[in-house]
């Protein structure tokens, strides 16, 4: 059987491996050339003795145990339909509607399929369709929860048979999607293909103790523990903080200093805890031009009140509500006017909007921080000099930020105000593609996971790279930057960088946006950006 | 991966390389960590895994990259050359800390 002529219905299909990688779309050149690119790491064939890798050889849920016995896959399976049904009733109301209308008016034509990037860089593989995931559980749901689907089966589109695998293989397809909702934003009916894969993730979360590691058990619980999904915790958080600040001062002669707790704030700036960790400028830059721009601002130390990740949103309602409640416990207490939150897409998402749902209480408005940025930047209460930034510069439009939250202006009004030689990535804005790490992939580094994201989820976003450097691209003279506000986008492309050399061979940087500004402010005597240090 | 066996005891790992539990560090089990990697600990080593293991102690998280640098005094190519697979995935495995977590 060739890969084209995969259908939904084989999902249960009884093969080692329903559906290989094969060939992917080309890279642009210089990547083109012979040995450009590394190969795929080969599964093990233990793995597949303990876990699912039968859809397409990689392994997301490193949790998803292999059955002992005819029980136990019974078992998985029931709570998989019991789950479902959840998913289709009235209790689900937040997503209920959207849905139901995804599940019953999909008209198949496949507009979904050509704006995802994980399908057409696959080289088209018929699983990564949008509809694909889609039609495989439009059809159990057919034949568990509809007369017709009960009697008549395979005549209306219940044809699956249904069994653990087939349902483990949903499992796994349903992290082989960002959640980046390009997707739902092309459908001429507007159905949201990516609403329905998180349900797809929800019921394994929820329903069956199923999730990956690192974005549950070492992540969103990991949170809930000890204020951090980085494990930072109130001690390790004030002693960071202490050590970035010295640092900032040592090396580019500017002190600052880190407002904590300070009651009646107009300002709590939530950031990424990664940042802290692995970017540290990051907040040190929001600490410099908050300062310099006189506002009235501070972080706070308490119970995941420094860490705006919420992972939730990707794939479990209970943990997103738990993670909610504990960020806006934290500013009420503080009596904030607002919380703003720093350079994390999925962290806007999550607080702006989704909190809004989960937590009906709430009542302190959220911000992004890009229009306070781009508002400071043209009323002229920073003074910069854009020759400071004189080197090539692309953005990229981290989803949850543009596509889902149309936050689409500020940062380029910024960034053309900071950088003469700023161009676009093709297509950008709420066209944009996903880094490739969007929903969780980012930190998925389990078996193989990591060459699906280097290679496939984020082959679209490192295409775009190299092509808005033009020639420029491959001239290891020039230092070029992609600017990337968000802490998951950042990681993301960070490792397609090594993975593919792509600093060291090409002297291509990234980073956020709030360091390009530090990095222009006039009253900076050193530079804030130090490209020799990340070669 | 497979477990690590050092004496008589049977030491769980991730598929990573590093423990499932930090709490069965001890310098056995990171003289066979260390061995993993082909690397024979020296008093350099040593420094920068207690160094480690302090920070650990105290924070019970491992600290940022820069941090380690600057407390232990070396570079980034010096702590590459003493453990290849670099700072987390090379010094902080043998030091027995626990895998990074979240968006790092």
């Amino acid at each position: 059987m060739t890969n084209t002529k995969i259908a939904p219905r084989d999902i249960s299909l009884k093969t080692d491996l329903l559906s290989p990688i094969a060939d992917l779309a080309p890279l642009p050149a210089p990547y083109s050339a012979d040995g450009m690119e590394p190969p795929f790491k080969q599964p093990k064939p233990e793995w597949a003795e303990e876990h699912c890798a039968s859809l397409d050889g990689f392994i997301a849920l490193d949790g998803l145990r292999r059955p002992e016995t005819k029980e136990d896959e019974d078992e998985f399976v029931r709570r998989f339909i019991g789950g479902l049904a959840k998913s289709f009733a009235d209790s689900n109301n937040s997503f209920l509607e959207p849905l139901q209308l995804t599940m019953d008016y999909c008209a198949k034509c496949n507009t979904c399929s050509e704006a995802c990037h994980i399908f057409k860089s696959s080289g088209e593989q018929e699983i990564y369709r949008p509809i694909f995931r889609s039609d495989v559980l439009r059809k159990i749901y057919r034949r568990y929860f509809t007369p017709s689907g009960r009697l008549l089966g395979g005549f209306v589109g219940a044809d699956i048979d249904i069994n653990w695998e087939s349902i483990a293989r949903l499992g796994e397809l349903a992290y082989r999607c960002n959640l980046c909702r390009r997707c739902a934003q092309t459908c001429p009916l507007a159905l949201d293909n990516g609403m329905l894969t998180r349900e797809i993730r929800k019921i394994f979360s929820q329903e069956m103790g199923i999730a990956p590691t690192p974005i549950h058990a070492k992540g969103s619980m990991r949170q809930l523990e000890t204020g951090s999904s980085t494990g930072i915790t109130k001690p390790a958080l004030i002693d960071t903080l202490e050590f970035i600040a010295e640092e900032t001062e040592e090396t580019c002669g500017r002190k600052i200093e880190f407002p904590i707790d300070k009651q009646g704030a107009d300002i709590l700036l939530i950031h990424n805890a990664g940042e802290y960790m692995a970017w540290p400028e990051n907040p040190a830059a929001f600490a410099i031009l908050f300062e310099e721009a006189g506002l009235d601002w501070t972080l706070s130390s308490d119970m995941i009140g420094y860490d705006s990740v919420n992972y939730g949103i990707w794939y479990d309602d209970t943990q997103a509500r738990k993670v909610a409640m504990q960020q806006i416990k934290a500013a009420e207490k503080l009596g904030v006017r607002r919380i703003v939150v720093g350079e994390c897409g999925h962290a806007h998402k999550a607080l702006a909007l989704s909190a809004d749902r989960m937590v009906s209480e709430r009542n302190i408005p959220v911000e992004s921080c890009l229009p306070l940025l781009a508002e400071m930047v043209s009323s002229g209460r920073l003074k910069l000099d854009p020759s400071k930034n004189d080197f090539p510069v692309t953005l990229h439009d981290p989803c949850n930020v543009v596509r889902q939250m149309g936050i689409v202006k500020p940062q380029r009004d910024i960034l053309k105000a900071i950088c003469p030689q700023f161009r676009e990535m093709m297509p950008h804005g709420v066209d944009n593609y996903c880094c490739g790490g969007g929903s969780g992939f980012a930190i998925m580094n389990s078996y193989n996971f990591k060459d699906f994201r280097n290679k496939v989820s984020g082959r679209m976003k490192f295409t775009q790279i190299v092509k808005a450097f033009g020639e420029q691209f491959t001239d290891p003279g020039i230092v070029k930057y992609v600017c990337a506000p968000c802490s998951n986008c950042k990681g993301t492309i960070r490792d397609l960088f090594e993975f593919f050399e792509t600093t060291k061979k090409f002297n291509v940087h990234y980073g956020g946006l709030v360091e390009l500004m530090v990095n222009a402010l006039v009253s900076m005597n050193r530079p804030f950006l130090d490209f020799a240090a990340t070669a | 991966m497979a477990d690590l066996q050092v004496g008589n005891r049977t030491i769980a790992l991730d598929e990573d390389g590093f423990l499932d539990d930090s709490r069965e560090w001890d310098e056995d089990v990171a003289k066979k960590l260390a061995e993993l990697e082909d690397i024979e600990l020296t008093d350099e080593h040593w420094a920068v895994i207690n160094y480690l293991r302090n920070y650990f102690a105290e924070f019970n998280v491992a600290p940022m990259v820069r941090r380690l640098l600057k407390d232990t005094g070396k570079s980034q190519a010096e702590i590459y050359e003493l453990f290849p697979a670099g700072p987390a995935a090379g010094a902080c495995k043998i030091a027995g800390l626990a895998k990074p977590t979240g968006c790092v």
